[in-house]
């Protein structure tokens, strides 16, 4: 079957136990459930209403109702709950479970374990090659203990001002700051705090490994309002602006490499070697991450960076003399 | 007449039936089977039956009668339905998180898990339904590499099939075939590795995933596996977890690196849990890593610039001053002190 198809037979098996269980659901909650427009959405419940029993007369029929925005399903018990999982659902929510358990920890992973217990049971052990996953998938969770993310987590849902001291990369620098945290974002292999903060007045985004130290304070903030709930998660690392233009030649050898960089990702190749462009407001994490490349790097501007590298490899030499 | 419409009817009829169906009866019964000959009709229902069994609807053959030759069909409702299952509220916003890992498609077999968290939705009612997530203050961003590749390669691990792709490995060389035996998955950093004995280079490797270049397939598609049996002593931990600096043969020793008051919690975080970290009384700390790859044990070192000083072994120092000295050759600055 084209999966197009599949996918609908699969997702109307889905819906019409969602509505029998709640009804009056809106429209929108089902296009967001089920990942579908409200065109696809209407379409599906156009197809349900002539669905039903032999002989299809009008007391055969599911009955779909839509009233105003809400959605109402009747004479449908015979699809009162979903399918059972196939093998591969199983396997893949168990994977999903095991990668949220390891990366997020807790809260999340104790509640997870029992949920994915009950699962299995009432699945009556099904084919749940827990087995196999767990000896072919291993999952790393990113550097920060635990304890950090779920304390944020806390503060989070509390609405309770943050006081840490963080590490900034780009100034190399460590200072003590206050923020009103509103969500964890993973991304790029790392966990990021969205916060508020309050010496710059702005919305900043910060990596979690970087906080050395942090306490959740007693005093409370009052959260924007409607934080955008579609707003694209990052962006992470180094912000690629600021009124500094760095240009960089990698060799051959990093070409493919640096490629993959996301601070790298206005490139132009160069006869096997790649000249890269990128915005930055201080150069200072810059002399750092060219040490990185060695000698298979070329500084092509400005001239104040070359400088400023020159000046740092000899500090460094110094140590080694 | 629409085939959903036909294979709703269909599954709707076969679960409420009290006795199994006849194909007679499903012939004359749904609408959409009506038009056709018997012939094409029973092409028609055994291309339907075996799909609906492919998507995992438990269609059964029955004898109708023991004394007559009839067959029946129907789908019994206890293999059909998915148990109800009671959540609590914390399980119920664990698995609302897991919704989102899942539709970022983080994990091979993402799309598996989605569905199957769509057919657990109704148990997950009471306000915190799957599209109503806006309390949730954890997400996720999308994973780089393609879901249907990861998940290709999780099943070929798991049924111990070789597989085929178009791989770049770093450096100069290039893109080329590769044909590997998969024994795992890993997830380091936020990418992810398949390990794997690679038929080209003869031994066991890793590959990264974003670097494979092509459609991940399967090596030998018209055999059933499996293709290759995993060595019983392999462990995936033995790789997933080498550092850079350890990759590649080449004498493995100690070095010792210390690190300054700045810096040195940092690393502890991240290196803690692999090597031993001797912390001193004034925050800093000396770190004990083994070392294969030397040039690759540079880069990750020279980066912390005055915060790090390898102490040990000498000729590492020795390393690191002729490459310091290069790279001031290159700037066009003058060595020395």
């Amino acid at each position: 079957m084209v999966p197009d198809a599949e996918g609908r037979i699969q997702r109307l098996l889905s819906l019409i136990p969602y509505v029998l269980k709640n009804q009056g659901v809106t429209v929108t909650e089902l296009c967001n459930v089920f990942g579908v427009s409200r065109a696809q959405l209407m379409s599906d419940l156009d197809l349900i209403f002539i669905c039903g029993q032999p002989d299809y007369t009008p007391a055969d029929l599911i009955e779909v109702e839509i009233d105003g925005d809400r959605v109402f399903i009747r004479m449908a018990d015979y699809f009162a709950r979903p399918m059972r999982f196939t093998a591969a659902e199983l396997s893949g929510l168990y994977l999903a479970c095991r990668a949220v358990v390891e990366l997020s920890g807790p809260p999340a992973s104790s509640a997870l374990t029992s949920a994915m217990e009950k699962i299995a049971g009432a699945l009556e052990g099904g084919t749940l090659s827990e087995d196999d996953i767990s000896k072919s998938v291993d999952i790393h969770p990113p550097t920060p203990e635990h304890g950090i993310t779920a304390e944020l987590s806390s503060a989070c849902a509390q609405h309770r001002v943050v006081e840490m001291e963080y590490y900034t990369y780009g100034r190399d620098d460590i200072a003590r700051r206050r923020v009103h945290p509103l969500s964890l974002e993973f991304g790029m292999g790392h966990w990021y705090l969205r916060a508020w903060d309050e010496r710059s007045g702005d919305m900043r985004v910060f990596r979690v490994d970087r906080i050395k130290d942090l306490s959740v304070t007693a005093e409370e903030f009052e959260p924007p309002e409607e934080e955008d709930e579609e707003s694209p998660p990052g962006p992470y690392g180094v912000t690629a602006s600021g009124g500094i233009e760095v240009r960089l030649r990698f060799s051959p050898a990093l070409a493919r490499w640096a490629k993959e960089q996301p601070i790298f990702s206005q490139t132009k190749e160069e006869r096997g070697r790649l000249v890269c462009t990128l915005r930055t407001d201080n150069l200072t994490w810059l002399e750092r991450e060219l040490f990185k490349y060695g000698t298979e790097v070329d500084i092509l501007a400005p001239p104040e960076l070359k400088e400023r590298m020159r000046v740092r490899t000899r500090s460094l030499l110094s140590i080694y003399q | 007449m629409n085939k959903a419409e036909r294979l709703i009817d269909l599954i709707a009829m076969l679960l409420e039936a009290q006795r199994p169906v006849t194909l007679e009866r499903i012939r004359n019964s749904i609408p959409g089977y009506d038009q056709a000959t018997m012939a094409s009709f029973k092409r028609m229902f055994e291309r339907d039956k075996s799909e609906l069994r492919e998507m995992g609807i438990p269609i059964l053959v029955e004898q109708l009668d023991p004394l007559e030759d009839v067959q029946g069909y129907r789908i019994p409702k206890e293999d059909y339905y998915l148990p109800e299952i009671t959540f609590t509220p914390e399980e119920k916003v664990a698995l609302l998180l897991v919704n989102r890992l899942s539709s970022e498609e983080v994990t091979p077999l993402s799309r598996e898990a989605a569905a199957a968290l769509r057919k657990l939705s109704p148990d997950l009612g009471d306000g915190s339904r799957l599209g109503q997530t806006g309390s949730l203050h954890w997400r996720f961003a999308p994973q780089r590499e393609p879901v249907e590749g990861l998940t290709l390669l999780l099943e070929a691990a798991v049924g111990q099939r070789s597989v085929r792709f178009v791989y770049h490995s770093l450096g100069k060389g290039k893109a080329r075939e590769r044909e590997i035996d998969p024994y795992g998955l890993y997830f380091e950093r936020g990418a992810w590795y398949v390990v794997g004995y690679c038929h080209l280079r003869k031994e066991i490797r890793s590959f990264r995933v974003s670097r494979i270049a092509s459609a991940v397939e399967l090596a030998n598609p018209r055999e059933s596996g499996p293709d290759f049996s995993r060595p019983p002593d392999f462990k995936l931990e033995d790789y997933s977890r080498i550092l850079p600096w350890e990759f590649e043969e080449g004498a493995e020793y100690e070095a010792r690196v210390l690190f300054s008051p700045r810096i040195a919690w940092q690393v502890e975080r991240d290196l803690g849990d692999v090597y031993r970290f001797e912390t001193a009384a004034d925050g800093g700390g000396i770190l004990h890593v083994t070392v294969r790859n030397e040039d690759a044990f540079l880069d990750w070192v020279l980066p912390f610039a005055e915060d790090a000083e390898v102490l040990s072994p000498r000729e590492l120092r020795e390393k690191v001053r002729e490459r310091l000295l290069r790279t001031l050759d290159k700037l066009g600055g003058e060595g020395g002190a």
